[in-house]
């Protein structure tokens, strides 16, 4: 039993790193500017992703990821612009600023769990959507034009997609890697037994509100990270970008991947929906439809996410395999 | 102020108010009953009117006979949505919002492709201008008002005389208990389904003579009706008519005295609402899901 294990292991292994050296190389194998484009953003939403797959963990259901991925991104771009600053120094303030305002709104309505939660976060995100829109020295509903590049660190000057990918896929990284070490840590043990059952997690000491308020936190400071990238690469931010609808989209990445897994899920669920649009562009006119139409079959057929496929196959293997079995008994 | 504009104002108010308050006391019907979350309620809102458009405009029926007929139509095809999709993955609140927006993005498109991107409009079926003493209002406002008011007395019997609003409202309380006290659940499900969706087609009918009717009304209305949710609480259809008729109430009265800011006042509203009462006005706090 134990050999077959280190067996599986060593396979996983090398099938990481293989994967590893295609994702670094991935900018030699693409050629076109927009297939770049489509991977780049597809990283901003893995990001996201995962900062919805965070507070899920603790058990609240988010529909306003967007609405920090927009306040990262404007910190930033008004950081730059008006105040002059480095895009480095914007970068991490951009995701600190994002943080602090997380935690003015997240201790108003972490309170309330449920479907409260769901339609505040919802609410939030409209309000900024609105505020934004509505304020003449962030643009207004036109948005902010003409954002900076990064600076440029030695001879890497941001002028081809291939430096924002590297840049992105390090963010990506380092998400990845806050975020795993949280998971495994004495933190992400609390969260995940406040969502399988939040008494009993109270009667064990732990405060539930801290602990939620900690996972928005850091999720939007998240969200806020890759959104002060989207704007700089971007270089155009507009209040439209960030509505309600994105955050719903952002929440279909979790759904879809699979909720019981909170970094490999996001990953396949934004890979998803940000892919299969574009392969269905051949009917563009019908592409929402096709999207919609293959969201829900996967929703009905797979209710755990597409990640949960191995673990159904097997049990449906042994459902007819006992079946057969059954049948030859009868004999 | 003279009472002649208070007068337009609260009647404006009121009208976009009590179809608010339609809208969202199906959203709650079906968020209460059925557990979907349902983020293509506003399309069902925008078959109605387009059913209505049609049925008035393309085959020349009287306006009343148009709403009632696009009202049932689009309760079949709630009911048709509710036995192919969300049947499967009945009770898992995360699913059913995800395919309820799968659904929606067919629909948005199902439409733009089927009727275009132009904008359409019904002739007012009412017209004229009443006066009371000496404030005139008009005529096809107060309509909607007294239809709106109308159909929500409907409903209220439908919830609390009928065997079926009996059974929905077991059903609310606790599934299991209700399914061994004999209801069959899976009826009162979809009929759910079929009524709260069919309470957003009714007001996209009587709605058409008023606004434009375009492919995307239903995703703003939607977001209007999160909004009502959240003043009202999602428990109770009480929540829903005082939450819709704050939101109409607000919008009538702030756009005239403030302009575009309105929208601002609405969300200070709101976030006045968030930090005292999380839940709503007329909301428990709701429990884990």
């Amino acid at each position: 039993m134990r050999r077959y294990s280190t067996k599986l292991r060593t396979k996983g292994v090398t099938l990481f790193i293989i994967l590893g050296i295609i994702i670094l190389l991935l900018p030699l194998l693409l050629k076109s500017p927009y297939q770049m484009h489509l991977i780049i953003m597809l990283c901003i939403n893995i990001v996201l992703g995962m900062s919805f797959a965070m507070l899920f963990s603790t058990g609240l259901i988010t529909i306003g990821a967007a609405a920090f991925w927009a306040i990262g991104a404007y910190a930033s771009a008004v950081l730059v612009m008006n105040l002059n600053l480095s895009f480095w120094l914007a970068l991490s303030l951009a995701s600190i600023i994002t943080g602090m305002i997380a935690f003015m709104l997240g201790s108003i309505i972490v309170r309330a769990p449920g479907v409260a939660f769901v339609v505040q976060t919802m609410v939030i995100n409209m309000i900024v959507v609105q505020a934004l829109g509505q304020m003449e020295f962030l643009g207004g509903w036109g948005g902010i034009l003409d954002i900076p590049r990064p600076n440029p660190i030695g001879s890497i000057k941001f002028v081809s997609k291939t430096h924002y990918y590297y840049l992105i896929l390090f963010l990506l990284l380092l998400t990845v890697v806050v975020f795993y070490a949280l998971y495994s840590s004495r933190i992400g043990r609390a969260w995940r037994s406040i969502r399988l059952n939040p008494r009993l997690a109270q009667t064990l000491g732990i405060n539930l509100f801290r602990y939620r308020l900690l996972a928005f936190i850091i999720a939007s400071m998240s969200a806020g990270l890759v959104g002060s990238f989207y704007a700089h690469y971007f270089g155009t931010i507009e209040p439209n970008t960030f509505s309600v609808f994105k955050s719903i989209y952002i929440q279909i990445y979790g759904i879809l991947g699979g909720l019981n897994f909170y970094l490999m899920g996001p990953t396949i669920g934004a890979l998803m929906m940000t892919l299969v649009p574009e392969f269905l562009r051949v009917g563009k006119e019908i592409e929402p439809i096709l999207t919609g139409g293959i969201l829900i079959l996967l929703v009905i057929f797979l209710p755990g996410g597409i990640l949960s496929l191995p673990e159904r196959m097997g049990s449906l293997a042994t459902a007819f395999l006992s079946r057969i079995k059954r049948k030859e008994s009868l004999h | 102020m003279t009472i002649d504009l208070f007068t337009q104002l609260l009647v404006n108010g009121l009208a976009t108010g009590m179809v608010y308050v339609l809208i969202a006391s199906g959203l709650i019907l079906v968020l209460g009953v059925a557990r979907i979350f349902n983020f293509a309620h506003g399309e069902f809102y925008m078959l109605g009117a387009y059913t209505t458009f049609g049925l008035c405009q393309v085959l020349k029926v009287n306006f009343f006979i148009a709403i009632i007929s696009a009202t049932l139509v689009v309760a079949l095809f709630a009911a048709i949505c509710y036995r192919l999709v969300f049947h499967h993955i009945r009770g898992n609140l995360l699913l059913c919002a995800a395919a309820s927006m799968g659904l929606s993005m067919m629909f948005e498109r199902g439409a733009l492709i089927g009727f275009g991107t132009q904008e359409r409009g019904l002739p007012s079926a009412f017209f004229g201008v009443m006066t009371i003493g000496n404030v005139a209002m008009p005529v096809e406002k107060m309509a909607v008002i007294l239809l709106c008011v109308a159909i929500m007395l409907g409903l209220y019997y439908l919830l609390m005389k009928t065997k079926l609003g009996k059974a929905m409202r077991a059903v609310k309380l606790d599934t299991e208990v209700a399914a061994l006290q004999g209801i069959n659940t899976m009826r009162v499900y979809a009929l759910a389904m079929a009524v709260g969706c069919s309470l957003a087609g009714l007001a996209g009918g009587i709605i058409a003579p008023l606004f434009s009717i375009t492919p995307g009304m239903g995703h703003a209305m939607l977001l209007k009706c999160f909004m009502v949710l959240i003043v009202g609480g999602l428990e109770s259809m009480l929540g829903g008519v005082v939450g819709g008729l704050v939101i109409g109430m607000t919008l009538s009265f702030g756009y005239y005295f403030l302009g575009g800011l309105s929208e601002i006042l609405l969300f200070g509203i709101i976030g006045v609402i968030l930090v005292f009462k999380p839940g709503g006005l007329f909301g428990e706090m709701v429990e884990e899901v």
